[in-house]
This record gives C-alpha cells, sequence and structure tokens, in this order.
C-alpha cells in the first residue's frame, strides 16, 4: 500500500498539485509587477505630477501642458523598465516552473537511475 | 450508519500519517538533506557513490513531500461511507472494530477533540467511566455524528464532532451537560467554532493579491495624510485582517461599495454607538478594495483607506486657522491623490467645539456636499442628532449607513475570531464558558459600550486572570467583580459562607431586635450568593414599615457594612426630596451633569444597598418610575441606558402607619397579629397604591423598641463610643442604674431611639473629656460612669429648664 499510494499521489494528484503550485508562483510574480496595470497605465502621469486641471491664459495651458507630457514621460520610462524586467522574471520563473514539473516526474526513478549510473561507473565531476 | 472501513485506501493512508511522528518527520528531512549533500561531495571527490546517495535521498524526500502534499490531510472521499467522511486525523488513529472508549481516545489525540477538551471540559477523564468497551455500540456514534456534521455544516466528521457524539450517546448526558452549565447546542456551537477556526486559517493562508508594485503609480503623492493619517489599507495589505462575516455587517459593507461606486454624494456615516464595530467595518471595506480578485469597479480598486488621527491635527495646528488650513492642505491632496478615501472616526470630534474636537463644519460641509471625495465618518446615533439640529444642511449631505449591536449568537462570533489575535499576543486560551459569561455580564454590568465591543473588552481585561493560561468563566467573573466592584460568582471562599450563614449573628452585633426584619433581609443574600434568586431582578426588594427610631436605616447600613463591605457601600435617598413630578429627571440625571442622580450612583456601585428614604412623600410620578426598577432590576437613565440594580439590595422605608403600629404593640399585639393589616389600611388610607406594594418582596414592620432593648441599644452606643476611645486606650463602663437613666433621658415617643446616640455621647463623651484634661483618667485605664456623673451632666440642662419653665408659668 505504501509504495502504491505513494507513486499513485506523486504521478496524480501531487503532480497536477506541483503544477498549481508553480502557476501560483508565476500568479505572485505577475501580481508583484502589476503587469496588467503597467500596460493599462502606460502613458499616465507618475504620481499626478502636473495632472490636475489648470486655470489661467494660454501661456499657462501651453506650460501645463508640457509639464504633464513630461509626467506622461516619465511614467512611461518607469513603467517600461518595469514592465521589462516583470516580463523578464515571469519568463525565467516559467522556464524553471517547467523544468521543475519535468524534473518531478523522474524523481520516483532516481534510485533506479542512481544505482544503474553507480554500475556503470560514470562520475559528473570526471567527465568535466 | 455502518462501521468504518478499516482496510480502505484511505484509512491505510492516515495510518501512515499517523506512524509519521514528529521525530520520523525531522529523521526523514535530515536523511534527504545528509544524502544529497553527501551525493555532491561524493561527485566532487569523482566517487561513484554519489549517484547511490543521490538515488537514496529521493527516497525520504518523496514520502515527506506526499505527507505535506496528501497524508497531513488527506481529502475527504467521495461516497458516503465513513472512512471517507471521517477527518484524516481521526482516521489514522482509530483501531480495527473499535470500542466507544477506543474511538474516545483517537477523537481526543486529534485537533478537534483537543479544541473540546480544553474549551469545553470534554476530557478523557469525563469518558473513562461513563463509556462502556462495547465494539457494537461504535454504531450509533457514528450515526450521531453523521447527524451533528450535517447540523453544524462541519467539513468533515472531525474529533470535535466525534467527541459531540460520544456525548450524546451517554444515557443522561443533558444531566452531566447541566453540570458542566453547558447545554445541547453549545457544543455544536463548538463545533461549528472549531470547524471556522479551520477555515480562517486556509483564508490566511491562500495567496493574496493587492495589486503589486506599480498600484499606486498613477495616484499621487500624499505627504500630509502619511504624516496625520492612518494607513488601514497598508496595514491589510502587509498582515490581513481576521474579518467576520456577520450578515449586518455584509449589508453595512455593500450599501457603503453601492454609495462609493454610484455617482451620488460620496460618503458614508456610519451611525452606531461605540463598540459595534463600525472600525472594523471601515478595516473590512478597506480589505474588501485591495482584493485585486474582487468584481468591484475599476475605480474603486485599491482605493486606500485613510483614517484622520483628530489628535495629531490638533496638536500640530492649534490655532483655528491654522487647523482649517491644515485640514484643507490634506484634503486638496487626497482629492488630487485620486486614490483616497478619507476616514474620520469619531468624526463629531470634527463638528464640534471641545476639549479634544474642533468645529470643522465649515471647512468639510462644502466638500460633503460636493461629494467629490470619497469620505467615511463614523458617530453615534446622538452625536448625529445633535449635528441635524445644529446644522440642518450638513445633515442632510450624509448618507447614513446604519451599524446595529450585534445579537448573542452573532457576539459570540465576532469573539470566536477576535480572540484568536488576543490568545495569541497573550499566550492564553478562552473556553466557550469565558465567552458566554462575559456576554451576560457585559451586558449587565457594561453600558458606555456596545456589543460585541464590550463583551470584547471583558474577555481582554480577563486575559489577565487567567489560571494556568486558561481563561474561564471565572476569569470573566473576577475581572468584572475587581473592575466595578460588584460580586458575581457563587460564594465559594470559606469566609464569605461563614459570613452568610451569620448574617443575623452579624447584624445584630449593630442593630437590636428586629429579628424578623433581619431574617428576611439576610435570606434573601443567601438566596443571592448561593445562586438560587431570579437573576433579572434585584437581589431583594424590602418595604420597612415602622415608626422613627426603631433600626430601620440602621439595618441598611448594618448590611452595607457586614456584607458589601462598609457603610459607603449605601445609596441613599431622601425621597423628601423628590416631591415634584419633575423630579424624575434628578433621579435619572445623566452622571455626567448629575453624579449623585440614583442611575449614576447605581452605575458607579451596582453591587450595594439602595435605601430609599421617606417613600411615601415622594410623588407619584417618582414612585411609577421606581416601579420598574423594583420590578425588572434596571431603570433607564436619561441617556436612555440600562442601569442595572440587580447586583442591588433596594429598601424603602417609611414612616406611613407608624402611630397604627405603635397603637396595636400597646393594645398587646404581637407584629404578626397585624402586619398584613397595616397594609391594608396603607392601602385603603390611600398612602401607597396596591401595585406599588405588590412589587416588594417582603413589607416588614418595625415596632417600637421597649426599655430591655432600649438598654442593649446603649451597650452598643457605648461600644462604638469605647472604639473611638480605643486610640486614647481608655475604656468606659456605664452602671446599670445610670443606663436606665440615660434611656429614660434620650427616648421621645416620636423620634424613638433617635435621640438616644446624642444624648449618650453627651454624658460619656463630656464625662471623660473632662476626666482626661483634669489628668485623672489615664491610658489603660477604664472610666466606670455612676448614676451622678451622668446625672451631673445634665444638671445644668436640667436647672435650666426649669428657670424656663417657670418663667413660662409667672
Amino acid at each position: 500500500m505504501f509504495i502504491v499510494g505513494l507513486l499513485g499521489w506523486w504521478y496524480g494528484a501531487g503532480w497536477r498539485e506541483r503544477a498549481q503550485m508553480i502557476g501560483e508562483r508565476l500568479m505572485k510574480a505577475y501580481d508583484f509587477f502589476s503587469l496588467d496595470l503597467l500596460l493599462k497605465t502606460l502613458f499616465a502621469p507618475f504620481r499626478q505630477i502636473s495632472a490636475g486641471k489648470i486655470r489661467g491664459g494660454l501661456d499657462a495651458q501651453i506650460r501645463a501642458f508640457f509639464d504633464r507630457l513630461l509626467s506622461r514621460c516619465i511614467g512611461a520610462t518607469v513603467r517600461l523598465i518595469m514592465l521589462i524586467v516583470g516580463t523578464v522574471w515571469t519568463t525565467i520563473l516559467a522556464v524553471l516552473g517547467l523544468i521543475e514539473g519535468i524534473l518531478w516526474l523522474f524523481v520516483p526513478l532516481l534510485p533506479i537511475i542512481g544505482a544503474v549510473m553507480f554500475a556503470i561507473g560514470w562520475v559528473p565531476h570526471a567527465g568535466l | 450508519m455502518p462501521d468504518f472501513n478499516y482496510h480502505s485506501a484511505r484509512a491505510e493512508k492516515a495510518r501512515i500519517n499517523a506512524s509519521l511522528t514528529t521525530l520520523w518527520r525531522t529523521m526523514l528531512v535530515l536523511s534527504a538533506v545528509g544524502l544529497a549533500f553527501a551525493g555532491a561531495a561524493f561527485f566532487i571527490l569523482g566517487s561513484t557513490y554519489g549517484w547511490l546517495c543521490i538515488g537514496l535521498a529521493a527516497v525520504p524526500m518523496m514520502i515527506v513531500e506526499w505527507r505535506r502534499g496528501e497524508l497531513r490531510d488527506i481529502p475527504l472521499g467521495k461516497t458516503d461511507d465513513l472512512s471517507d467522511q471521517l477527518a484524516s486525523d481521526v482516521l489514522g488513529l482509530l483501531p480495527n472494530k473499535p470500542t466507544p472508549l477506543a474511538i474516545a481516545q483517537a477523537a481526543l489525540m486529534t485537533s478537534g477533540g483537543q479544541f473540546m477538551a480544553v474549551r469545553f471540559g470534554i476530557t478523557m477523564n469525563f469518558f473513562t467511566n461513563l463509556l462502556h468497551d462495547d465494539p457494537d455500540a461504535s454504531a450509533e456514534i457514528w450515526a450521531e455524528a453523521h447527524t451533528i456534521r450535517e447540523r453544524t455544516g462541519s467539513h468533515a466528521i472531525t474529533g470535535a464532532v466525534v467527541a459531540v457524539a460520544l456525548v450524546r450517546i451517554i444515557p443522561g448526558y443533558q444531566t452531566l451537560l447541566a453540570h458542566m452549565k453547558l447545554e445541547d447546542a453549545d457544543l455544536e456551537a463548538g463545533v461549528r467554532w472549531h470547524d471556522h477556526l479551520r477555515q480562517l486559517v486556509h483564508q490566511h493562508q491562500a495567496p493574496r493579491r493587492t495589486g503589486g508594485i506599480a498600484r499606486d503609480w498613477s495616484f499621487g503623492y500624499i505627504p500630509l495624510l502619511e504624516r496625520y493619517g492612518h494607513n488601514i489599507s497598508a496595514e491589510i495589505a502587509a498582515g490581513g485582517l481576521l474579518q467576520v462575516d456577520l450578515e449586518a455587517h455584509n449589508q453595512a459593507l455593500d450599501k457603503m461599495i453601492e454609495m462609493f461606486g454610484t455617482g451620488g454624494r460620496q460618503n458614508v456615516v456610519l451611525v452606531g454607538a461605540n463598540g459595534v464595530g463600525k472600525s472594523t467595518l471601515v478595516a473590512a471595506l478597506a480589505e474588501r478594495l485591495l482584493d485585486a480578485a474582487s468584481d468591484l469597479p475599476s475605480h474603486l480598486k485599491f482605493r486606500q483607506v485613510f483614517v484622520l488621527d483628530s489628535a495629531a491635527l490638533i496638536a500640530a495646528a492649534p490655532g483655528r486657522g491654522e487647523l482649517e488650513n491644515l485640514i484643507m492642505g490634506i484634503i486638496s491632496e487626497a482629492y488630487n491623490a485620486k486614490n483616497i478615501i478619507l476616514c474620520l472616526d469619531d468624526a463629531q470630534l470634527f463638528f464640534e467645539e471641545g476639549i479634544g474636537s474642533v468645529d470643522l463644519a465649515n471647512v468639510l460641509q462644502p466638500i460633503l456636499e460636493a461629494g467629490r471625495l470619497r469620505m467615511v465618518l463614523t458617530m453615534d446615533e446622538q452625536r448625529l442628532l445633535q449635528i441635524a439640529r445644529r446644522n440642518p444642511t450638513l445633515y442632510n449631505a450624509l448618507n447614513r449607513v446604519n451599524v446595529p449591536a450585534t445579537n448573542r449568537e452573532e457576539t459570540l462570533r465576532v469573539l470566536q475570531d477576535k480572540l484568536l489575535i488576543t490568545e495569541h499576543q497573550r499566550h492564553v486560551i478562552f473556553t466557550y464558558h469565558a465567552l458566554t459569561e462575559a456576554y451576560s455580564l457585559s451586558e449587565r454590568y457594561m453600558h458606555d459600550i456596545e456589543m460585541p465591543g464590550r463583551a470584547f473588552k471583558l474577555l481582554e481585561a480577563s486575559a489577565g486572570y487567567a489560571d494556568g493560561k486558561l481563561v474561564t468563566a471565572e476569569s470573566v467573573q473576577h475581572a468584572i467583580e475587581e473592575t466595578i466592584g460588584v460580586k458575581v460568582g457563587v460564594a465559594t471562599a470559606d469566609d464569605e459562607r461563614e459570613k452568610l450563614l451569620n448574617l443575623e449573628a452579624l447584624i445584630h452585633e449593630r442593630m437590636v431586635n428586629q429579628t424578623r426584619a433581619v431574617g428576611v433581609v439576610s435570606d434573601a443574600l443567601r438566596r443571592a450568593r448561593a445562586g438560587v434568586r431570579n437573576q433579572d431582578r434585584p437581589i431583594g426588594t424590602f418595604l420597612f414599615l415602622g415608626p422613627t427610631g426603631v433600626g430601620k436605616t440602621e439595618l441598611s447600613k448594618a448590611l452595607a457594612d457586614v456584607y458589601f463591605g462598609g457603610e459607603g457601600k449605601m445609596i441613599r435617598l431622601d425621597l423628601n426630596e423628590y416631591v415634584r413630578a419633575d423630579d424624575v429627571a434628578r433621579l435619572i440625571a445623566d452622571g455626567a451633569d448629575d453624579p449623585h442622580s440614583l442611575t449614576a450612583q447605581a452605575m458607579k456601585q451596582p453591587f450595594s444597598v439602595v435605601l430609599l428614604d421617606e417613600i411615601e412623600k415622594a410623588h407619584p410620578q417618582v414612585l411609577t418610575t421606581l416601579l420598574q426598577l423594583l420590578d425588572e432590576g434596571i431603570l433607564r437613565d436619561m441617556k436612555n441606558r440600562e442601569i442595572s440594580f440587580r447586583d442591588t439590595i433596594v429598601i424603602a422605608t417609611s414612616n406611613a402607619g407608624a402611630d397604627r403600629i405603635r397603637e396595636y404593640i400597646e393594645r398587646g399585639y404581637k407584629l404578626e397579629q397585624f402586619e398584613e393589616q397595616i397594609t391594608n389600611e396603607l392601602i385603603s388610607d390611600g398612602a401607597f397604591k396596591p401595585e406599588f406594594l405588590n412589587r416588594f418582596d417582603e413589607i416588614v414592620v418595625f415596632r417600637p423598641l421597649n426599655k430591655k432593648e432600649l438598654l442593649q441599644v446603649i451597650d452598643l452606643i457605648l461600644a462604638g463610643i469605647n472604639k473611638t476611645l480605643a486610640a486614647q486606650k481608655i475604656e468606659v463602663s456605664v452602671e446599670e442604674d445610670a443606663k436606665l437613666f440615660l434611656v429614660d433621658r434620650g427616648y421621645d415617643p416620636r423620634l424613638g431611639a433617635r435621640p438616644m446616640r446624642r444624648v449618650v455621647q453627651r454624658a460619656v463623651e463630656n464625662t471623660v473629656a473632662k476626666l482626661m484634661l483634669a489628668g485623672s483618667a489615664m491610658p489603660g485605664q477604664t472610666v466606670h460612669l455612676s448614676l451622678e456623673d451622668v446625672q451631673s451632666v445634665f444638671a445644668g440642662e436640667d436647672a435650666a429648664r426649669q428657670i424656663m419653665e417657670s418663667s413660662d408659668e409667672v
């Protein structure tokens, strides 16, 4: 029962749970970098600097327009950097997750692989 | 329900988990890590043994992972079979064909069973002598457990469910529960409590999405708000909130979101008494707004709730103009930031002039009316009405949401959630009895705060009286006894029991005869402290009838002194000062306006003797007001708060019928023979209405004292004088004939024994004072007063009186 139970879980619910954990990890990274929010607000004024309505003559309106433009440029730059960092990080996590998911399937075979490799006599260090 | 399948796959797995004790798990982890390291080391050394180590390391690692992922909490099976529906921790500990005792042992080792043991006292000792070891009886237990699970909605047949089922199969278990001061429903409440805690833990462990790093980049900087406000959204994002799902609170929360989500005036006033959970609701709003997974409109998501700190504001800008400027600065900052919901907790502080408050209505009103900045205000009904009276326009600009006080069931649920944090912080555990006791005691004795806040406050105070880290009903009683000086538990201490049993003797040390009056009052007190009285009435209500100076007031004082801990524990009201109808207002005045009103004094001192002197002189309206006090033990004060008199002895005294009493006594009747007659005469004479007299537990007639009793009164007075003189180490004794002289001199048929104290004090204290000054009375000496000594004190007075009388005759 012990071995059957363990292997049954490992290749069934255990593997699904592992996939779910990897997915949650990705979602957490996605939420941390708020990628959708960064995209939605890419050109929004950064921290509402110069964002309010300005009353006054044409001079003041033109100055406010350029101030707002600057604020939006700063916002877009900061958000773009964060978007790139976030995307790269999430991609790395996704690749690592994929490897983890695949490796998971081979863990129960490790005792056999270990015995076979011991019998063959190959050592990774020696090969390097 | 059939017995469980011992050999089912789920049961086998549960047993594997049970066998993986902490020691085994530690060893598995250590061996996995050790073998992995050893493998790496062998590889570095170029040895093929590395493969063996890595291969072997996989085995313990897989077992540890299996336990974490499945065995620790094996999901329920898909069938109705018992082995599929039992919680895995119970299942793993059950032997094949278990007896009721074995089931009890297994259940009480699980977290659910231990929960019931600690919080309800259902321990293994409880079951040992009550359960038999017949395996055939277990079917009944499983059937009962199944019923309990369905009734409570428990996620599985947990240890807690099984523990309750075991109790219920005991014949006559309800008697046992009654002995433990529990009811059947309490046990089911315990199962729900345990299951709810499990849910809370799961909720808390679930991943939270709160917006991430760029959440606030599109919103403005808020340096002023950060300085003078308190960001509860940030706190919740950091630590989460243990939220209670109460129907009333959810409705209020939905209303708030609806108001902020639609285009109307963007403000909400949460109206409710102190302690109903207004601040918790604001926190719940903040939590819901932070939840990325919620279905809120996008213009509400991730809005942050800031509570303004009125004290910090006033301290930073003491001048009126300065404060208004500061507030305007904060409001403009919040408006420009575009993601702020401003909360004014105890909002009345911003709308009234006073200590620690300032009237900023002129600044805030236009903002509330315009409705552009989202604001939440909290205040109680009274304050809102005051604002409505002073400033109707402002009142009309506010969107009101009522937050009602919780009922008993809701309060217990709130407490169960909130106490999790208290238990963690104070390292204590609260029993179920502690919660129910806190509810009933706080409801009775705590008036300035509403449920659930008042019960929670009492429980927090009770944590300081925990016995071995367990907060029980006794801890709660202790806390309330210490804080407001009321005795709520049943008398258990030896000295108190002794005092109660000898109450009559103790009272008679201070007063003479009137045995019937002393007896009925003592009986009432004994009933109260033995826990057999009606809890919804005062301890006792008595009407003392009789002439002046026979001991009516003295008995009240003696009672306050002997039992309640001093004459100071007496609330005395001379009702001849309440002769007009509008005097009722003085009787029930708020303590802040009149600390001497009856309600204010009872609030401060709920465990005392209430003496209503000369009740016949009070206005009928005053007597009508007192009816509720006599009947239900409560009186509503000016603020409509229920003030409890349920731990007082109410004594009303009256001279009405005194002449008739004297007449009956002179004609040789005994008290018992004319007591009822006197009461009837008082009703027929119109002195009291029958419905008023019927409210008293006992109407006690005091008879005038005879000469022999008056001599005893003199002895009591002398004992009092000797007590005073003890400081000078001088004792006084008075000869018998001198005492008779003092009785003749001090007794007045109209005033009874009342002048006696003055006469004795004059005779004895004057003489002793002279002797001391003359050096004839030294410390350690006993001064004997003869008839001549006493007569000489009054000689001058008598001579003067004779001269006055003879001059009158001339």
